[in-house]
This record gives C-alpha cells, sequence and structure tokens, in this order.
C-alpha cells in the first residue's frame, strides 16, 4: 500500500463534509431499501411458514398432495391411532383446517381460517398477551390474534360473533400470528371446529402431527409411517414450512409479486450505492490527471479509489442497518413485518460490498482512461 | 557540462492520413545541468506537445528522448510513470494543486510518492516554504490562496523531491506582470539552487532575458538565439 493512498482517500472524502455525508446517507438510503425489500420477503416467508415452525413437532401427516398447510383436506381421525403406533413415535395428535364464514358485527361477512388444535394445543399460537390458549376448549370458543381484531370486529375477550351462523365466544387473544392473505386464523379445539366447518365430517381431521423419540431419526420415521400408514403423505416440518412456503411464493400471484419487488428494491439499491460512489471519482477526475502526472502509479489511485468505496459502503451499510433494525422493530406488531436472518444480512452486506467493489472497477478504468497529458491543456 | 536531458529526431504529427498534422518535425535538443531555457512560439506551435514529451506524458512519433543517457520508453505506461515520479517536476498554467489537502500535504505527498524518508520531507518542507515565502500558508487550502500564491506552492511542490529536470507550461499566464514575474525569477532562482533543468513556455516576451537559453519553435521546427551579453546584464546576472 502506496502510504499517500489512505490520507489522500480520506482527505478528499472529508473535505467537501455535505458532500461525504449525503453520500453516506445516500447509500445507507440504498441498503436500507434493499435489505426492507428483502425484509418483506422474509417477513412474508416467516408468515406463510409460522404455524408450521411454531408447533414444535417433528413430522406432518396430511392428506396426499396437500399444497400447504392453509390448504389441508380431510383424513380420517384414527390415522392418530394409526401413526401412533409407528415405532419412533413418541407422541401424536390431530389438527384441522377449513375455511368458514365469519360475521362481523356491523354485518359484513368475511372468510377466515379456522385451526381445529387437539389436546395440547400444537400448531395454535405462541404467544398469549391476553387469555389462554385452553379456553379454545370451552364450548364455542375461540382465540383470534390480536392483529386481526379490527377485520373480526371484536374488542376484548367475552366479546362474541358469529361464524357459519352460529355463536363464537372470544376467549383470549394471541400476537404475531399474521396472515398476508384477508382472512385471519381463528383457533379453537378440533371439536369445536368440526361444529363450523360444515365439509368436514365428525371422524375427520387435516393433519397429524407428530413428536418423534429422542434420538429417533426424523427421515427414518418419516419413511417408516409413509410406508405403515396408507393414503397419507408424510413430510417433515422442514419439508412441510418450505412446501407451504413455495406453494405461496411461486403458485400464487402475490408471492411473484413480493419476489420481484425485492427483487427491484436490491437492482435500484445496487444501482444507487454504484453510482454514488462512481460519481465521487468523477468528481476528482482531474485530480486524479495530475495524480498521474505527477508520478502516481496506477496501483495507487486503485487503492485510493477502493479505499474510498470500502469505507463509504462501509459507512452506508452500518448506517442503514441500523435504519433497517429501527423498521424490523417498528413493524414488528404490524401485519407486513420486516425480518431478517443471519444469512440473508450476511449475504446482503457481502453483496452490498461487491457493488462498491464493482463501482470502483468502474472507477477504476474511467482512471485508467485518462491521458495524464490532459493536465497541461487544463 | 553534464546533459540531463537530449531529443534526438524528435518528430510529433497529430491524426492521420488527409488530416495528418506534422506538430513537430526532427527536433534536436540538449539540456544541461543547472540550465533554465524559455520556449517560445506562435500558439499552436507545438510547445505543449514538446512539453509533454520532455515531461514522459506523451509519445512521440518518431525519435528518441534520453534522460540521464537512457532512452525512454514510452511503450511501457508504468516506467514512464516512474521517470515521473523521480525525476521530473511540473507546473501547470493553474497550478492543479489538489484542492482537498493543505498545502503541506500537497507537497508531502509528492515527497512521500517519490519515496523520501519522512525527515527529509520535512526537512524539505521547511526550506522551500521558507525560501518561497509561504511559511504562513502551510497549513491553508489551495482555495485560500492568490494565484501567485498558488504557483510558488506548485513550484515547491515541482522541486520539493529533487527532480532533475523541471518543466513549466506557460505558469504566469493566468497572473498579472508583476505577479509573474516574481513567479518565474523564484522559480529560476530555485531550479538554479537545486541544479535543476529548466524549461518554461511562456508567451510574454519580457521573460526571456532572464532566462540562459531561448527556444523558439515556428512551423514544426526548434531553433535557438543566442542570448546577447547586453539583455544578461540588464535583466539579470548569471551565476
Ligand atoms: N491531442 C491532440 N490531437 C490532435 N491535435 C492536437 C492535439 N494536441 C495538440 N494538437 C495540435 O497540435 C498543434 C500544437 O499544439 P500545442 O498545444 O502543442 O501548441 P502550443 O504551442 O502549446 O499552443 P499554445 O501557445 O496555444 O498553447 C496544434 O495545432 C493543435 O491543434
Ligand atoms: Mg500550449
Amino acid at each position: 500500500m502506496n502510504s499517500v493512498a489512505i490520507p489522500v482517500a480520506t482527505q478528499m472524502l472529508f473535505h467537501n463534509r455535505p458532500r461525504f455525508i449525503m453520500t453516506v446517507v445516500g447509500i445507507a438510503i440504498a441498503f436500507f431499501l434493499a435489505a426492507a425489500q428483502i425484509g418483506l420477503l422474509v417477513g412474508w416467508i416467516n408468515t406463510n411458514s409460522a404455524i408450521i415452525k411454531h408447533a414444535g413437532v417433528d413430522i406432518w401427516v396430511m392428506a396426499q398432495e396437500t399444497r400447504t398447510l392453509d390448504y389441508g383436506t380431510a383424513i380420517p381421525r384414527h390415522r392418530i391411532q394409526q401413526v401412533s403406533s409407528v415405532q419412533g413415535v413418541a407422541w401424536a395428535e390431530g389438527m384441522l383446517v377449513g375455511w368458514v364464514n365469519w360475521q362481523h358485527p356491523e354485518g359484513k361477512h368475511i372468510t377466515v381460517e379456522v385451526i381445529g388444535l387437539d389436546k395440547a394445543n400444537a400448531g395454535g399460537p405462541w404467544l398469549m398477551p391476553e387469555g389462554n390458549i385452553s379456553s379454545i376448549h370451552l364450548p364455542q370458543t375461540v382465540v383470534v390474534d390480536e392483529l386481526s381484531k379490527q377485520t373480526l370486529g371484536v374488542r376484548q375477550i367475552g366479546d362474541e360473533a358469529e361464524m357459519e351462523g352460529r355463536r363464537v365466544i372470544i376467549g383470549g387473544f394471541s400476537r404475531g400470528v399474521r396472515t398476508f392473505t384477508a382472512s385471519p386464523f381463528v383457533f379453537t379445539s378440533i371439536d369445536n371446529a368440526l361444529d363450523y366447518v360444515a365439509y368436514y365430517q365428525d371422524d375427520e381431521i387435516s393433519y397429524v402431527l407428530v413428536r418423534i423419540d429422542p434420538g429417533a431419526d426424523v427421515m427414518q420415521v418419516r419413511d417408516r409411517i409413509a410406508r405403515e400408514v396408507s393414503h397419507v403423505e408424510v413430510l417433515t416440518t422442514a419439508e412441510f414450512a418450505e412446501r407451504s412456503v413455495k406453494y405461496w411464493m411461486l403458485e400464487t400471484g402475490v408471492g411473484i409479486t413480493v419476489i420481484i419487488t425485492a427483487a427491484l428494491g436490491l437492482l435500484v439499491g445496487a444501482v444507487i450505492m454504484s453510482q454514488t460512489l462512481f460519481a465521487i471519482t468523477q468528481d476528482h477526475i482531474a485530480n486524479y490527471a495530475t495524480l498521474l502526472a505527477l508520478g502516481f502509479h496506477q496501483k495507487t489511485l486503485r487503492q485510493i479509489v477502493l479505499t474510498q468505496s470500502l469505507s463509504l459502503g462501509g459507512l452506508g451499510i452500518v448506517v442503514g442497518s441500523v435504519l433497517f433494525f429501527i423498521a424490523c422493530n417498528a413493524s414488528a406488531t404490524t401485519p407486513i413485518p420486516l425480518e431478517t436472518t443471519p444469512m440473508v444480512s450476511t449475504s446482503l452486506i457481502l453483496f452490498s460490498l461487491l457493488c462498491c467493489i464493482a463501482s470502483s472497477w468502474f472507477s477504476i478504468r474511467a482512471i485508467f482512461k485518462l491521458d495524464p497529458v490532459m493536465v497541461f491543456h487544463g | 557540462m553534464k546533459s540531463v536531458m537530449a531529443c534526438q529526431g524528435i518528430s510529433k504529427s497529430y491524426g492521420a492520413g488527409d488530416i495528418l498534422e506534422r506538430v513537430l518535425k526532427r527536433v534536436d535538443l540538449e539540456l544541461f545541468e543547472g540550465q533554465a531555457s524559455v520556449l517560445v512560439g506562435p500558439s499552436g506551435s507545438g510547445k505543449t506537445t514538446l512539453l509533454s514529451i520532455l515531461g514522459c506524458l506523451l509519445a512521440p512519433s518518431e525519435g528518441q528522448l534520453l534522460i540521464a543517457d537512457q532512452t525512454v520508453n514510452f511503450s511501457d505506461k508504468s516506467s514512464l510513470t516512474e521517470v515521473r515520479r523521480k525525476k521530473l517536476g511540473f507546473i501547470f498554467q493553474h497550478a492543479q494543486l489538489l484542492p482537498f489537502l493543505t498545502i503541506e500535504e500537497n507537497l508531502a505527498i509528492v515527497g512521500r510518492n517519490a519515496g523520501m524518508e519522512d525527515m527529509d520531507i520535512k526537512q524539505r518542507l521547511d526550506g522551500l516554504l521558507q525560501r518561497l515565502e509561504l511559511k504562513v500558508m502551510r497549513y491553508k487550502y489551495p482555495a485560500q490562496l492568490s494565484g501567485g500564491q498558488r504557483q510558488r506552492v506548485a513550484i515547491a511542490r515541482a522541486l520539493l523531491h529533487r527532480p532533475s529536470i523541471v518543466l513549466a507550461d506557460e505558469p504566469t499566464a493566468a497572473l498579472d506582470w508583476n505577479t509573474g514575474k516574481t513567479v518565474v525569477e523564484l522559480l529560476l532562482e530555485q531550479a538554479r539552487l537545486e541544479k535543476a533543468v529548466l524549461v518554461v513556455v511562456t508567451h510574454d516576451t519580457r521573460m526571456l532575458p532572464l532566462f540562459d537559453r531561448i527556444l523558439t519553435i515556428a512551423d514544426g521546427l526548434l531553433s535557438e538565439q543566442r542570448q546577447t551579453a547586453a539583455v544578461e546584464n540588464t535583466f539579470y546576472t548569471q551565476p
């Protein structure tokens, strides 16, 4: 490293302080934009698989060709006993998913997704700020998410509404059970659910949820259930979550839109970031020509540009991450949360740094095209 | 006298075919240690072109440039940079200091780039700032200086790394006569002190008597005028 590269690089940036701040802000916003769009996608994916992932079970047994949790279809209830007797299965309970009509107290009708839970409430809400989940085992009692209070027209425990023309009582409110569709989740017991979901027979459910023996191999147990229980499909939790996400993401218009928006966010972020950095070099092109004429090697100029890109990029990413973190927290209780995973964050940061390096490459090319003889022509 | 730089049959053409323009025609020139030359000629005659070739910034179409008896290889960019870095100092019409560095930093980076020791740079800097009466400007930025002060800084920058050749293209064109004359006098004085070869392009014929040699370009040909003793005595006493 030439000893003048760093001082020249930093002085060039700091000398014009407003410009420097605007550049960092520009990069931060670009990074935030990309992060937010990706964050929406991640939040959306998490929303799609939240119930599956929070159920705390290892294996899901369902009707063949079930495309997503929400579209589970009927299987006989005695599959629970059949699955329980398979070697390696420690515990098995049922779950029912159905779509019914909810009547808002003001009169309008909306479709809701009923989730009927078995004794242990597996597949139910994971946070209960108000009331208790066990209340769903009382007759006509349901739990809904606090996010859907308005949609459903309920305010507190004990409020009443109608589902398929029958009375329901609110037994509690969950937190963080989102849906990106217009149909909120309504949790109740399997037995209650069967009263409302007319298209299920009394001896039918949608899923058998399975926990395996400690030390058992999930794949082996999955295959064994598939062999021993007929007319069902058996998936591990990860497989089922992936299938549900893929269904919503790739087979519905909503998912494609979210993906395209995320891709655009990434693209626009990358372009703004690269353009902002490239502009700095362009502003100083005459100074680079002077440096070349004075006998500074191209290598030194390359170091100057790279130092600038990486430090501005790094600063922008830090500021952008702070913005993103704030946005994540602020959106946590809204229906459209911004979320991320360590893998996604790391990839995004690496991608952003790559954009910085790419823009340096363009800047450096522009510098190397300079003819230092131009210094004599003012 | 030691020969520092020599042009042997240097020609330069721009363009090609019908629009070929021969700017320099077989220029021969030898420059000796401590010698100050002025380069004059009508506008468009090729002064800047010749200076660019001497400065290893522009490749001649034909002929050779020798610096310290070494032929300059114009096809190797990196070795050209190397020559400029070590052996050449430049002064441009508009000083072209880096606006984001202080005067001191503008000078210091040249020394560091040339590989000088920090201690040496500091002493050199002190000395040059003193001699060019720039001490109070040391921590200022170029934008805070007058045109004449900036050109004095440019002189210091051109000399700091002890180059054997200093080239200046119309260093006073942007200055008024008195300021310009002072700048040229300082430049001559410092270059002589450093025993550097100095070539200055100017349009101002009033400056000519200050120099040891007067080189004229016209129609692509370089010729030399003898400095008359009378002129020498009136304007300048050679050491
Ligand atoms: N890069 C170039 N491409 C083509 N022609 C050029 C180029 N540079 C200079 N010329 C031509 O070469 C001739 C000499 O130019 P040069 O700049 O060397 O003149 P000069 O003596 O320095 O003039 P001035 O006193 O106006 O600065 C001019 O006719 C000019 O048009
Ligand atoms: Mg010129």
